[in-house]
């Protein structure tokens, strides 16, 4: 069904393979880059237990945060001093690095630096945004956006295709339902997948309650892990998970991020569930039932 | 009397490529008036056609919703390695063909099975039936 493989990681970093019959990658971090010390711990912190599960992952944090409900809710270090850290991070920890980007002026920039650029959900639709990210030649973390079918992405997906790019990872971080509330649909993962491509799962985002909290955005943190083993039950190639080993204290999503200190045992069950998937695709095949309906 | 004298000939009849979506398909076919679209590659040779019929059909069988299919690849809902015939062939055999299917049109492929036409039965039958005496 997710025929293409996509390759993250260039230079001396060494490829993160996202693919239907590779080990699922952990994409993840703090949702934004808080300065360079915090950067570098948590990247630290990471590191450290993805080596000791041995799963690959690819260190993700943004450098400028567009969407916040509120004037003076922090922004972000900005591209430049951000891209810097995030190029260092790459170099120390040789791990493959992912940033968003809102605006198609900064997408140059930031495919230069990033291994993988990330099309936000709230602009997953928008042309210009998408046109600059298959401009950069690099993967691309296309999220769905709450508002949107997960069939109606492959109109998304067909616009990053016409401008040439074929380097596509598709994710769910929930859907509206009704006002400040999401919801996941975890049919949205297959359909989403016959589009060829790779599908991941947001989990952090997809336990936020949009702006429910007056100028911030609230969230159920508590159900991470729930969520968590049904997506990789369902069949996904990619974990997305923000997280922070002070949520209070964190700059962006203080109400979503994991706690660094259950990142472990939240990864250390995807990781079971996902191997489990493919031997169980290896020893029955893909799904088939009731393909003929369709 | 050859197919290749009353089929409709390219570009006079609904032909769309392989990754149309659905929704564009039904256009096309509205455009014409025609109850089928021949579906090709990039090259023009046929993989396929889909009919009224086949959509009748899926919608009675599939429960997802209108929007979803609306947007699928049209080639995935449509009949691939439909039954065809080439320019050289008679009109009658072709008729006798579509009666045997129960058909209402028939793909005209060349040789390589390159789309060059549609044979549709009213014109074909048109064809075929002796001219009406003159009233005068």
């Amino acid at each position: 069904m997710n025929s293409h493989t996509l390759a993250v990681g260039y230079g001396k970093v060494k490829p993160v393979v996202i693919g239907q019959n590779s080990p699922l990658v952990f994409i993840g971090g703090p949702c934004a880059i808080e300065s360079r010390d915090h950067a570098f711990y948590m990247a630290d912190q990471i590191a450290k237990i993805c080596s000791k599960l041995s799963m690959p992952w690819i260190y993700k944090s943004c450098y400028d945060k567009d969407c916040r409900s509120a004037p003076d809710s922090f922004h972000g270090l900005g591209i430049d001093h951000g891209l810097r850290i995030l190029s260092d991070i790459r170099d120390e920890f040789g791990v493959p690095v992912v940033s968003d980007f809102s605006d198609p002026a900064w997408a140059d920039a930031t495919g230069e630096v990033c291994d993988m650029v990330q099309v936000p959900a709230y602009l997953c639709r928008q042309t210009s945004v998408l046109r600059a990210a298959a401009a950069t030649k690099r993967p691309i973390h296309l999220k769905k956006g709450q508002f949107m079918s997960p069939w109606n992405m492959k109109n998304s997906v067909r616009k990053i295709e016409a401008a040439g790019n074929h380097q596509i990872l598709l994710a769910d971080r929930g859907t509206f339902f009704g006002y400040n509330m999401l919801v996941n649909d975890f049919t949205s993962l297959p359909i989403m997948a016959r589009t060829g491509y790779p599908v991941c799962f947001d989990a952090t985002h997809s336990i936020q309650l949009p702006t429910s909290m007056g100028n911030i955005s609230g969230g159920q943190r508590e159900f991470i892990p729930h969520l968590v083993r049904a997506a990789v039950a369902c069949g996904i190639q990619a974990l997305f998970m923000e997280t922070h080993n002070d949520p209070p204290k964190a700059m962006s999503d203080a109400n979503t991020v994991l706690n660094t200190k259950y990142l472990e045992v939240v990864l250390t069950q995807a990781k079971a569930i996902h191997e489990v998937r493919l031997q169980l695709i290896q020893k029955l095949g893909e799904d088939t039932v009731h393909l003929e309906d369709q | 009397m050859l197919v290749s004298d009353v089929m409709l000939s390219l570009p006079h009849f609904p032909v769309v490529q392989q990754d149309v979506i659905v929704k564009v398909c039904l256009e096309e076919m509205g455009r014409y008036r025609l109850g089928i679209a021949c579906i090709i590659d990039d090259s023009g040779q046929l993989l396929g056609i889909f009919t009224d019929g086949d959509l009748r059909r899926k919608l009675l069988k599939i429960q997802k919703p209108i929007a979803s299919l609306f947007i699928d690849d049209v080639i995935d809902h449509g009949i691939r390695n439909p039954i065809k015939v080439m320019p050289s062939d008679s009109l009658t055999s072709a008729v006798a063909l579509m009666e045997l299917h129960q058909v209402w049109d028939l793909p005209v492929v060349d040789g390589s099975t390159m789309l060059v036409g549609l044979l549709h039965l009213h014109p074909a039958v048109k064809a075929l039936l002796p001219t009406p005496p003159s009233k005068s």
